[in-house]
């Protein structure tokens, strides 16, 4: 149950495989950015792995002495750069992966197509998904819906990415999906498809409890994603983006050339690993001491290491000491950028109200707040519309409702159209009628008394009193209490008492963005 | 076929499709691990050829009749074969290269053993044979660097420059043979030079004797007890007072001190079953090395380390009982003993402080070089001394405390070579030390007896205090500088090796600057043997013999240091290049007045 464990085996297995000599890796661009996301260049590089080739580019050179390994999604036109390839080969013995399941029929043209017989190895190669972290993947799909239906190319899009998850895990699972979307249900049809057409390739061992593949539409809870987060991935990730392990530092003021893009990988960066699920406080004074240590590590100027000693045992530490100096120059830059960027935005006080907005049930004092907030000149256009978008979820249906009166502050503020837009979007996305289950007042007796006493001890720490919704739905499915009238098994569910034993997401670090990515797969944030 | 759609092959091409498939299929076997399908099609292919070939031969016509398609075929396959009979350079030097790698990966782990028993002063493996490992996986990093630079700028002046793809794939060779070294030479660890594993072995000699000798005193001790106490006891307090003082297995550092003296005892070692099994072993690795089973070794080698760790025990556990005994009979001495044991003890830290500091140069052996360079260090202490004795000019302030006490006389030797860091990190104590000896300054120019009776005052507890005068000393004697101080030292032991106390203030121009000078064995008043034979410890560790060395690992040293600054630059850390080229400058410097100092 380890994803970017599991791509990285099928890459080392693929490079193991072609034997000794020099390397060439070809690739399609999804590929590239699946094998970027487990494996280091210098890493890559100690298999003998030379040169990354993209199969779409034309002005790759002849060169007969390199081994090429084809690691391609199997689409049609990949098959067809293929085709040309293996017509007039470039390397001299080709052993060949496909990232998903491929048709008789396109095997067949390759082989065809093989005529100085240079394919050593085809192969089926389930690493179709973006590993992230751990317990977190991602198809790295925009916009997968066209209003409220899927848009067929990328419905097939994530049905070859669940199913490539499933076989790359080895997990047959019962699938269960969210009742009140059709998205939702429609995924888990193709997904059953699949499994059906390929019985063959999951013929796993029989779990006692078979897994569970819950599948979710970001429409249950439009209110997460709104929310600024204060965990230091989730930051990163809200804040500045984090694109397959990259973030663009290039619009940070003064930053240094080598700094302009960063690679933020638990894999190989142990603070970041330590630290990509602690808030923001925490993080300040982790990389406080992460600079010391660097500190009392780095040669000064003025101490000119003394003596022969001095030198052997810098010496010996350079290697380390040059890791630690990136790794903290990228991290002081990062969390440096951060704080700038709160205090910029005045992001304290702004999410102050987003969590109030988001877990408690005052509308005058919340609107009185949103209004204020909507004067300050610090708070950007983006942050305004989402307190406003966040007060329009929550209080749609409030009997003293003065989304107009917002809508107008919205306005006056000078916020864009584009972004006034947003908010009957989501509303329209996200609303109460569309909504299958109850985001803010809580119905059972249990949730009633922990809202109770919350408001009787107060809460810990504002920023972060809201909790995802996930994080309710995966408790109840872990207690095998989620209602099956609101998430339905798919077929005959011969297994009433089958118990849970994985989700996609991890429900444990849910908070970070990037799990309620996962889960968002099924529908754009808007 | 008509005759407008009919090709050609001639009979030459045709043999050559033919034969040269059946090398390659030899041929292609081993370099690659192509699985099986691609030979069994080939082989098919072949034998269709041939037998087209051997079909047409009949014809007795020196053409092959075949269509467009087959010819088109047959000549794509004409290239292939082509260029699989042509190997271009880089294929070459990659292949040399990968061998170079693998052999790294050999040679290196047992390499790192080998170092790491060494520098533990075992004798399990010989130090030569080391070396020579050393210089071989040194050889092959070089080959590795150089064969990965010939692959960088492979054809690069050629006049069509090579395709941009070429460029980068050289490149990427060369960067990872680059993280190859990087990564493995590091690893390597310096071995002792020769005088060094000569000193390493002799202290895991002196280490297992003096265990011996205090388990065989312990039986003494006993012994002795029951007879009256006379003046041997003396000696004897001497060296329980270490004991009571250190506890533990601490004394084995001041073995040193004493040792030699009683070096004869050797011989001893068979009586204890646990030693017998140790020797065993280490034949047992002899032989299995000769035999060339180096698993065999490794296993052996782990026994004995473990067989080893037991007797250490053993003996420690003797120690503290002797030492324990030893306190108790002491006790009842105390009264009668007071004065000379004051006197003793005074001896004995000193020895210690010299057989602590020595053991500690010991094994760091980078630092032997730093005397050479004069350390700020130095100067805070000579003002201290100053203030301290303002009669005295700097430099002399600050070696006469020492120059009586009998430790000193090993100073030259053993000490000279001292880690500045050591000084400086006992900097602040030498402050107290200084104290402790402003008394003894002036007795100096007077009589001998009176310098160890006063520092005799200073509290037993305070054992570290003296340490930083021997480490003033091992500065102010940097014998290609300071000539006057040397011929100080060197003067002690030759003047009056049965005194005690040599004053040799009153003596030194007397005497001609003799260059091995201090017996490395303090001239302990109490113990004579040391002082008479000076000469024996002397040749073994010259300071002359020390010199080419140290230049070595400088040598090796600026070579490691560009290396760095060579990798800093491609990765265009400039602020480390800085850093880096400062080190190198100041490398160069100490080599080139090391230089000086030699010639």
């Amino acid at each position: 149950m380890n994803v970017v464990f599991a791509v990285k085996q099928y890459i080392s297995k693929m490079i193991e495989d072609s034997g000794p000599g020099m390397k060439v890796l070809l690739m399609d661009k999804e590929t590239t950015g699946i094998v970027s996301m487990v494996y280091t260049q210098s890493e890559i590089l100690q298999k003998e792995v030379y040169l990354f080739e993209r199969i779409d580019s034309q002005n790759r050179e002849i060169m007969k002495h390199l081994k090429a390994i084809c690691f391609l999604r199997p689409t049609k036109e990949n098959v067809d750069y293929l085709i040309q390839e293996l017509r007039r080969p470039k390397y001299s013995i080709y052993f060949i992966y496909f990232s998903n399941v491929i048709s008789k029929s396109d095997v067949k043209s390759l082989a065809e197509a093989d005529e100085q017989e240079v394919v050593a190895e085809v192969q089926e190669f389930y690493g179709d998904y973006i590993a992230v972290n751990p317990h977190l993947f991602s198809l790295n799909i925009l916009g997968c819906c066209q209003g409220r239906n899927w848009d067929p190319v990328q419905l097939s899009r994530a049905t070859q990415g669940l199913t490539a998850l499933l076989l790359s895990l080895k997990k047959c699972p019962m699938i269960r999906y969210q009742l009140s979307s059709e998205t939702a249900k429609r995924l888990a049809e193709c997904v059953k498809q699949v499994i059906t057409k390929e019985y063959e390739l999951f013929e796993f061992r029989r779990t006692e409890v078979p897994p569970l593949l819950l599948i979710l539409d970001r429409c249950d809870d439009a209110i997460t994603p709104l929310l600024n987060q204060w965990t230091y991935q989730a930051m990163v990730h809200e804040l500045l983006g984090i694109n397959n392990n990259r973030i663009d530092l290039s619009r940070v003021p003064g930053i240094s050339k080598d700094l302009r893009e960063v690679v933020l990988s638990a894999e190989n960066d142990e603070f970041y690993a330590n630290n990509m699920y602690l808030n923001f406080a925490e993080i300040g004074s982790n990389i406080k001491n992460l600079m010391e240590d660097f500190q009392k590590k780095k040669p000064k100027e003025q101490q000119k290491l003394e003596s022969i000693a001095d030198m052997k045992a810098f010496v010996e530490n350079y290697p380390q000491f040059k890791k630690m100096s990136g790794t903290v120059s990228k991290h002081v830059t990062v969390v440096g950028e951060l704080s700038r960027l709160v205090s910029e935005r005045n992001l304290l006080e702004v999410s102050e109200v987003e969590q109030e907005l988001a877990c408690q049930n005052d509308h005058s004092s919340a609107l009185q707040n949103v209004k204020r907030l909507l004067q300050n000149p610090k708070v950007t256009e983006f942050d305004a519309a989402r307190l406003v978008m966040l007060y329009a979820l929550h209080y749609e249906r409030h009997s003293s409702n003065s989304l107009p009166g917002l809508m107008m502050d919205l306005r006056n503020k000078g916020v864009s159209e584009k972004y006034r837009k947003l908010v009957p979007t989501v509303v329209e996305y996200g609303g109460k009628r569309i909504r299958g289950s109850d985001l803010f007042s809580p119905k059972d007796a249990v949730a009633i008394t922990k809202q109770f006493l919350k408001g009787l001890k107060g809460v810990e720490n504002v920023y972060t009193q809201h909790q995802p919704f996930l994080h309710e739905t995966l408790d109840h499915l872990i207690k095998a209490k989620l209602k099956e009238n609101l998430y339905p098994y798919l077929g005959p569910s011969t297994l009433r008492d089958s118990f849970l034993e994985e989700v996609l997401a991890s429900g444990l670090h849910s908070r970070s963005k990037d799990s309620s990515q996962v889960t968002s797969r099924l529908a754009s944030r808007r | 076929m008509c005759k407008k759609c009919m090709e050609l092959i001639s009979l030459p091409l045709a043999n050559k499709l033919t034969s040269a498939s059946k090398d390659s299929l030899s041929t292609h076997t081993s370099p690659s691990q192509s699985p099986n399908s691609v030979h069994g099609s080939r082989r098919a292919s072949i034998s269709s050829v041939s037998s087209v070939s051997s079909v047409l031969d009949e014809k007795d016509d020196d053409r092959i009749r075949c269509c467009t398609h087959c010819k088109d075929t047959l000549l794509k396959r004409e290239q292939q074969i082509d260029e699989k009979e042509h190997t271009p350079d880089i294929v070459k030097l990659y292949e040399k290269l990968r061998l170079c790698m693998e052999k790294v990966d050999q040679k290196a782990p047992e390499y790192i053993r080998m170092a790491a028993s060494l520098n533990a002063g075992e004798t399990t493996y010989s130090l030569e044979h080391a070396n020579d490992l050393r210089v071989e996986v040194q050889k092959v990093y070089e080959l590795i660097d150089a064969l990965s630079k010939k692959i960088l700028t492979l054809d690069l002046k050629q006049d069509p420059p090579p395709h941009p793809n070429t460029l980068r794939l050289q490149r990427m060779i060369r960067y990872s043979a680059t993280l190859f070294v990087q990564e493995k030479l590091l690893g390597l660890m310096s071995l002792p030079t020769k005088e060094q594993f000569e000193e390493l072995k002799k202290k895991r000699k002196q280490e297992v004797e003096r265990k011996k000798i205090l388990e065989r005193r312990a039986a003494l001790e006993s012994q002795r007890r029951l007879e009256e106490r006379r003046s041997d006891l003396v000696s004897h307090a001497t060296n329980g007072e270490v004991v009571s003082l250190r506890g533990g297995p601490a004394p084995l550092r001041k073995a040193e001190g004493w040792l030699p003296l009683s070096g004869g005892q050797g011989q001893v070692e068979d009586s204890d079953p646990l030693l017998q099994q140790i020797h065993n072993i280490t034949s047992f690795i002899r032989q299995a090395k000769a035999a060339g089973r180096m698993d065999e070794v490794r296993t052996l080698q782990e026994n004995l380390r473990q067989l080893q760790d037991e007797y250490d025990q053993q003996q420690t556990e003797k120690a503290i009982e002797l030492s324990r005994r030893q306190a108790e009979e002491e006790d009842l001495q105390r009264e009668q003993l007071q004065v000379l044991r004051e006197r003793e003890r005074e001896r004995e830290r000193e020895q210690f402080q010299a057989a602590s500091l020595h053991t500690r140069t010991r094994s760091l052996d980078f630092r032997e070089i730093r005397p050479f360079q004069l350390e700020p260090g130095r100067e805070p202490r000579n003002h201290l001394a100053h203030a301290l004795d303002l009669g005295c000019s700097p430099a002399q302030s600050s070696v006469a405390p020492k120059t009586p006490s009998p430790s000193s006389a090993l100073e030259p030797i053993r000490l000279w070579s001292g880690p500045p860091a050591l000084g400086q990190e006992f900097f602040p104590q030498s402050t107290t030390s200084q104290h402790n000896e402003v008394p003894s300054l002036n007795p100096f120019d007077e009589e001998d007896l009176s310098s160890p009776a006063a520092e005799g005052t200073a509290s037993p507890p305070a054992a570290e205090p003296p340490l930083s005068p021997p480490a003033c000393v091992l500065k102010e004697y940097n014998p290609f500088e300071e000539e006057e101080e040397e011929e100080a030292v060197a003067g002690n032991p030759f003047t009056s090796p049965d005194s005690p106390a040599p004053s040799p203030f009153d003596e030194e121009d007397g005497h001609p600057p003799q260059r091995p000078s201090g017996p490395p064995v303090p001239g302990s008043p109490f113990e004579e043997a040391p002082c008479t034979n000076p000469f024996e410890v002397d040749s073994e560790s010259g300071q002359e013999d020390e010199e080419p060395i140290e230049e070595e690992l400088l040598l090796q040293q600026i070579d490691n240091i560009k290396a760095y600054i060579f990798d800093a630059k491609q990765c265009g850390r400039l602020d480390e290049v800085e850093v880096l080229t400062e080190n190198l400058r100041e490398l160069k410097h100490t080599l080139a007045k090391q230089k000086r100092g030699t010639d």
